[in-house]
């Protein structure tokens, strides 16, 4: 891959970097990255690794632009409201970087689908809005092999890991399973700082930098929590359980099956 | 009728395009928007020549020499309404006298019919011509026609066709006689079976013209499908290495005398063997139907020896019979042009031939209506047939060619008048041309004449070379040997005393022991021989021009770096007053930074294209260096008045005119460099790195700003691998400061730094 000119400006304060260069460029170039949910976290994180210059990004939504999302939502306008998100998202990005190119997914990531929309990307990124999604990107991640970043937020706290299926612990290591219904509030009963949202999408897009170009510690066996009211950054170590149902020592998970829908998380 | 025009040439979609868009060029001539330079370079290939006379010549192409009724239909309207018809030596016909205007009209009759001109000149691939009697020739080994047709129709569909170093002739012959004239063409087949395939015997290389050369063997067989295969690989061969630069000497042949045989064998086998793996799809061969209707087969009867002329000749198939039309000068006219297309559907195979002697053939024909057909002919008059005129081939000459030399014409006329009233014989096959380019074939002819000029007291007489015994055949073409030379009028008393030899008389031996007696000139030259045949004017060289044969895109290239080397030339001689040599100099360089760009498809109008063209498709790609960029730059503060002189541009553009020189010599027929551009660009940096010869390459950083020139610094570095040194020119101040400490800062290794006349030279060496 040759860059032009104009990319080598474009991406000059990248080269400039030591541990970048020329050749990490060119890795963003050759990356492909899938975000599953083009919601709070999706947003940032969609359009950093595409002014980055990762080559391809996927986007799987298959929501439609509703006026409360603007709040937080940052990759979709007021004049997109009633558009498919993945519509709007994948017209900012392109605008923002033409030369990333953009696969947009306008549909609900589901057991059926989720290991061939997978297949082809090196990473993916969570910004689902419900327990059950999230079960089930782990799970996925885990029969395809893909490197996860996973993050939940609520309120004024947000959290995330990073998942190498198999070489570090998994969402149902640390959670075995989606939270009965009830437990959770409602997603019209919870809030959520919109901010909050870009600081945790953008910590997820700088994990899928980090991996792409094989730079530093990934928050792998680890759970990094934020609190944003105390301003409270907090790594927790975790590790894998041998007990884990999908990729403990005697799985009871063996195929990829979609979750029961519990309450969900509040849209982030 | 239909499945004979499944057979003949087609016209391809892409030559279809091509005639098309050329209507825009006519027009734009005529509106005054098109030089006659710039006109040229694109009528000539399209088959257009202009006339010595005034008016143009269109020559259509047809193929393999085969025409359907409704095409020779077609050409007589065409002749009818503007102008005259010719037959020429390869198979084509020529309409002449036709005025500018009409030509977009004409090449849409054309079309209509399946027919153009495209390729019909310039450096392209001309007619693929064909044994006439094809299919019919008792004497041939198999029907050579589609398989000449099908090799055409694949070099034709490539662009690569239209813009060789010159022509690409091909001829294929059924028969070891090479009534296709195939030891002689660029390249030529030889039909020949083995093992009971049909093949080819291959020729190339050959060509008459200036410095003749009959063809080498290229390959002892190859199998007939194989004909496009071969036809391709050699044309690639032809491009590569042809001489573009010198169209005098850049003819298949000289490729052969340059590399020698073997060479020039084994690079062909190269390349055949490179198209072969290409695996091309080559058209299938489109055999023609029977020559002989099943519903003239009642009519056939074999002809009594008193039934029998020089003009009737039996076929293969007992009982039908070729009947040949020898029209004078292969000049015919419109009415004989539609009587022979109506006999070619009544009375023979349904379709016209043409010749390679400037004739046409009817083919098919029953013995019991040949008496019919001769009849029919007859009526059509003595110019167009003539069973007791002698046969005399003459090129077009003085009369219309820009060439040509002498009237070849008049002599031709006065020799066959001379000896048609006489029932001897005797006199053998004449060929001639009006210079010593062979378009009549001198050269490979019984008895050939080639027009030349001499001066004797002070005044020109036009002479001859004569020259005999010219073969041609499956062994190889042997060329006419020269005996002498005579005055134009002397030629006719000369072959007048030979006749009065009998048969012998048109020996070898005999006619080298008269020739001396008719080439001493008398002390008093006759005042008649200072005029040519058919001329009551002195004889003079006046009208004559440069051949139009070989214009093409490079005939512009060509133009302007002449224009710039003389300007330059110009500028340099001494006694110029300063504004005068700046002018010369402008003028010079604006040539020599647009030569090139026609290469690109663009004809840049005024001064200001030209630099923007210049800058976008020289400069910045790298095929000329920065200083090409600085002259454009002085040029234009000069013609705005913010430079006083251009005195000190010469080297400059000495430098530039040398550089477009070699970038004109290594184009190809696609118009692509063969060589490397000189800078390397960002974009290409990191294909810089499979460069081996690139150990310490320089790039220049002059005029980027920080940080980007470290950024563009460091892409190259990390492009090339780790031990690669490289250079940077660097802006004093900031740059200079910044990049070498950057490069230590990132653990590259800082060579050397230094300044140089206002700016500095940083070596780095990749280490990581």
């Amino acid at each position: 891959m040759n860059l032009t000119d104009s990319q080598i400006e474009r991406y000059s304060r990248h080269i400039i970097l030591e541990q970048v260069g020329l050749a990490g460029q060119e890795a963003l170039g050759r990356a492909k990255v899938l975000i599953v949910g083009a919601g709070g976290l999706g947003s940032p994180a969609a359009l950093y690794l595409g002014a980055a210059g990762v080559g391809t990004l996927g986007i799987a939504d298959a929501d439609a632009v509703d006026l409360s999302n603007l709040q937080r939502q940052v990759i979709h306008h007021t004049a997109d409201v009633g558009r498919p998100k993945v519509e709007s998202a994948a017209e900012r990005i392109r605008a923002l970087n033409p030369e990333v190119t953009v696969r947009a997914y306008p549909e609900r990531v589901r057991a059926a689908n989720a290991l061939a929309i997978m297949r082809d990307y090196d990473f993916v990124i969570d910004g689902t809005d419900s327990f059950a999604a999230k079960f089930l990107l782990n799970d996925a991640a885990y029969f395809a092999g893909k490197p996860l970043s996973h993050a939940g937020i609520l309120r004024f706290e947000g959290q995330l890991t990073t998942i190498r299926p198999g070489a570090s612990a998994c969402y149902r290591c640390l959670f075995r399973e989606p939270p009965p219904a009830g437990a959770v509030p409602s997603c019209s009963q919870a809030g959520v700082l919109g901010v909050l949202a870009g600081v945790v999408g953008c910590l997820q897009a700088t994990e899928a930098i980090k991996y792409i170009l094989g730079l530093g510690e990934l928050l792998t066996d680890s759970l990094l929590t934020y609190d944003a009211l105390a301003m409270r950054f907090r790594k927790v170590a975790v590790r894998r359980s041998p007990d884990c149902p999908l990729c403990g020592d005697r799985p009871s998970i063996k195929e990829l099956v979609d979750p029961e829908e519990a309450a969900c998380e509040l849209r982030p | 009728m239909n499945r004979l025009e499944k057979c003949g040439l087609r016209v391809l979609d892409s030559v279809r395009r091509d005639v098309q868009a050329f209507r825009a060029t006519v027009q734009q001539y005529l509106e005054g928007k098109l030089d006659a330079t710039r006109f040229k370079v694109k009528r000539v290939p399209m088959g257009i020549y202009e006339q010595r006379r005034g008016g143009f010549m269109v020559r259509v192409r047809i193929g393999a020499g085969v025409a359907l009724p409704g095409q020779l239909r077609a050409l007589a309207k065409i002749a009818a309404d503007h102008g005259a018809a010719h037959l020429t030596t390869r198979q084509d016909v020529q309409l002449h006298d036709v005025p500018v205007e009409a030509i977009p009209g004409i090449f849409e009759q054309l079309l209509a019919v399946n027919l153009t001109g495209r390729g019909g000149g310039g450096n392209t691939v001309r007619n693929v011509s064909a044994s006439p009697r094809a299919g019919v020739d008792p004497a041939e080994v198999f029907d050579v026609r589609p398989h000449a047709i099908a090799t055409a129709e694949y070099l034709l569909d490539s662009p690569g066709a239209f813009n060789l170093p010159r022509k690409y002739k091909l001829a294929f012959s059924g028969t070891a006689a090479d009534d296709a004239f195939a030891s002689v063409a660029d390249l030529g087949f030889f039909a020949r079976e083995q093992d009971g395939q049909p093949g080819f015997r291959v020729f190339a290389g050959g060509g008459l013209g200036g410095s003749p050369k009959p063809a080498i063997v290229l390959e002892e067989w190859v199998p007939a499908e194989d004909a496009p295969l071969v036809a391709e690989a050699l044309r690639r061969l032809f491009d590569r290495r042809g001489d573009r630069g010198n169209k005098h000497a850049a003819r298949l042949r000289f490729v052969v005398e340059k590399m020698g045989e073997q060479e020039f064998r084994d690079e062909y086998f190269r390349d055949k063997a490179k198209v072969a793996a290409e695996h091309p799809i080559f058209p299938a061969p489109r055999p023609f139907p029977s020559p002989w209707r099943p519903e003239l087969a009642k009519q056939a009867r074999e002809l009594r020896p008193g039934e029998l002329s020089p003009l009737i000749e039996p076929e293969r198939r007992v009982g039908f019979y070729t009947v040949r039309i020898n029209p004078r000068l292969g000049l015919v006219n419109p009415e004989a042009m539609l009587r022979i297309a109506d006999l070619a559907e009544a009375n023979g195979e349904g379709l016209v031939r043409f010749t390679q002697r400037q004739e046409g053939l009817l083919c098919g024909i029953p013995g019991g209506l040949v008496g019919e057909t001769v009849a029919s002919l007859r009526k059509l008059g003595k110019d167009i047939f003539d069973e007791r005129r002698p046969s005399v081939v003459a090129c077009a000459g003085a009369a219309t060619c820009q060439l040509g030399l002498c009237l070849s014409r008049g002599l031709a006329t006065a020799i066959e008048d001379r000896f048609t009233a006489r029932a001897d014989g005797l006199l053998p096959a004449i060929r001639i041309s009006g210079c010593p380019n062979s378009c009549g074939n001198h050269q490979v002819a019984k008895l050939g004449l080639a027009g030349k000029a001499r001066r004797v007291q002070g005044r020109l007489i036009p002479y001859y070379d004569v020259m005999v015994d010219g073969r041609l055949g499956a062994e190889g073409a042997r060329l006419a040997q020269r005996i002498g030379s005579l005055p134009a009028k002397r030629v006719f008393d000369f072959l007048e005393r030979a006749a009065t030899d009998g048969e012998a008389g048109f020996s070898c031996q005999n006619l080298h022991a008269l020739i001396d007696e008719y080439q001493t000139l008398p002390e008093t030259v006759p005042e008649d021989w200072f005029r040519d045949w058919g001329s009551d004017q002195p004889f003079s060289l006046a009208g004559r021009g440069p051949g139009e044969c070989g214009a093409g895109t490079f005939d512009l290239v060509r133009v302007d770096i002449e224009t710039a080397k003389g300007g330059l030339a110009a500028a340099r001689a001494a006694e110029l007053p300063p504004p005068r040599r700046d002018q010369a100099l402008a003028e010079a360089a604006v040539a020599i930074m647009r030569a090139l760009l026609p290469v690109f498809g663009l004809e840049p109008g005024t001064r200001r294209e030209v630099y923007r063209d210049f800058q976008a498709r020289l400069v910045d790609p790298g095929w000329v260096d920065a200083s090409g960029a600085e002259l454009a730059a002085a040029l234009q503060d000069w013609q705005a008045g913010d430079r006083q002189s251009l005195a000190e541009l010469e080297p400059a553009l000495t430098a530039l005119i040398e550089r477009v020189e070699e970038l004109f010599a290594s184009l190809d027929a696609s118009l692509r460099f063969q060589i490397k551009p000189l800078i390397r660009q960002p974009e290409t940096a990191a294909a810089a790195s499979a460069s081996k010869d690139a150990a310490t390459a320089t790039h220049d950083l002059r005029g980027v700003a920080c940080p980007l020139n470290f950024v563009r610094a460091k892409v190259a570095l990390e492009s090339r691998p780790v031990g690669s040194e490289l250079e940077f020119l660097l802006d004093p101040g900031a740059p200079a400061n910044n990049v070498p400490a950057s490069f230590a800062e990132q653990g590259q290794q800082v060579l050397s730094m230094a300044a140089e006349d206002g700016w500095h030279r940083l070596r780095v060496r990749r280490v990581k």
